[in-house]
């Protein structure tokens, strides 16, 4: 059978979208999302998020300026894992307070950073590999990504 | 020559049916709201999927979608779809997402992210043929591609959507089809 021309089935499945679902059930978070902001709205003194918030804020800020800095220098290993360790620690130090939702997420952690030691090893080898570098660059926002997950709203991890 | 996806998703008499239920929601009725979350969720889902590459985070985002979607839900007026709003809505906050959470990477290595590799889509189930394509495009691509073809937004708009030139996104969406193209018939 012949493949039908790239139009036609462009035009085929753009008109017939996929019918695809999430893994998860998303609405028992969505649900509590709300009810936790009209609870908000009643409690005239709860600063505190306001407050992690603009933290937050300055904090990614303050990154932002530091990579805009310090940007035409960013090409090695050296200089990339500086400022994830920047990030990760100002991550870290943000949740310090913040229960974790998981109780492996260490484990984990260790796992990406034995990853992250490896391709470390080899760009030891073949410093200006970008493929290498790219692998590196993953395995540190997998890291942030987890940190981040891990002590996200418990709405968002339902 | 493509069609407006866009209009096809509004042409479904789903927004006539939801006029009621719109009406509850923007009076504050919770029930009809997770109606309204039924009907719409899986193509905002879809859409996030397709913007993001990344099941986990379009999880989120759709999630993050409908929790706006009910404190801004008052702001629809009536005067486009409900589904083209929402649709708005969600390609906005997708965004937003991958700046917030992609960015810093991107700027200290100038490497673009790729799509999805093929073992993720196949654990999307119910995707059809061109999404599976979709879904492995390079970001910038993608988006545009996605933006433009399936979502009917004009270059412009993405420019301003993505923060690049008009031709920049006239180019990655030219890119985009070839790559599509490229990948659908030596399949």
């Amino acid at each position: 059978m012949s493949k039908a021309n790239f139009d036609d089935f462009l035009q085929e499945q753009l008109a017939n979208p996929s019918e695809v679902s999430p893994s998860r059930d998303l609405w028992s978070g969505i649900e509590k999302a709300i009810a936790t902001s009209a609870h908000e709205e009643t409690v005239s003194t709860q600063y505190w998020p306001k407050v992690t918030g603009i933290a937050a804020c300055f904090i990614a800020g303050l990154l932002a300026w530091n990579v805009s800095m310090n940007q035409p220098e960013l090409n090695t290993m050296r200089d990339l894992s500086a400022l994830f360790e920047q990030q990760k620690q100002a991550l870290l130090v943000q949740y310090k307070t913040q229960p974790a939702l998981t109780s492996d997420w260490q484990g984990q952690l260790d796992e990406l950073e034995q990853a992250e030691q490896a391709i470390k090893l080899a760009l030891q080898n073949d410093p200006e590999n970008a493929a290498l570098l790219k692998m590196l660059a993953q395995v540190y926002q997998q890291q942030l990504d987890l940190i981040n997950r891990v002590h996200a709203p418990s709405w968002q991890q339902i | 020559m493509l069609i407006d996806a866009k209009q096809a998703f509004s042409n479904t008499n789903t927004d006539d049916k939801s006029d009621d239920l719109i009406r509850k929601v923007q009076q504050g009725d919770q029930v009809a709201f997770a109606q309204l979350y039924r009907k719409h969720e899986k193509p905002v889902f879809a859409l996030c999927l397709r913007l993001l590459a990344d099941q986990q985070h379009a999880e989120d985002v759709t999630q993050e979608v409908f929790v706006q979607l009910w404190h801004k839900i008052a702001q629809f007026q009536g005067q486009s779809k409900f589904s083209t709003w929402l649709h708005s809505v969600t390609s906005n906050i997708a965004i937003s997402y991958l700046r917030k959470h992609k960015n810093w990477l991107q700027k200290v290595v100038s490497f673009e992210q790729n799509g999805m590799d093929e073992q993720s889509i196949a654990m999307c189930n119910g995707l059809n043929g061109l999404d599976k394509l979709i879904l492995r495009l390079p970001e910038r691509a993608r988006l545009v591609f996605v933006l433009h073809a399936v979502e009917g937004y004009r270059h412009e708009e993405i420019g301003n959507m993505l923060n690049m030139a008009v031709g920049s996104s006239k180019s990655q969406y030219h890119r985009a089809r070839q790559l599509l193209q490229e990948w659908y018939e030596h399949e």
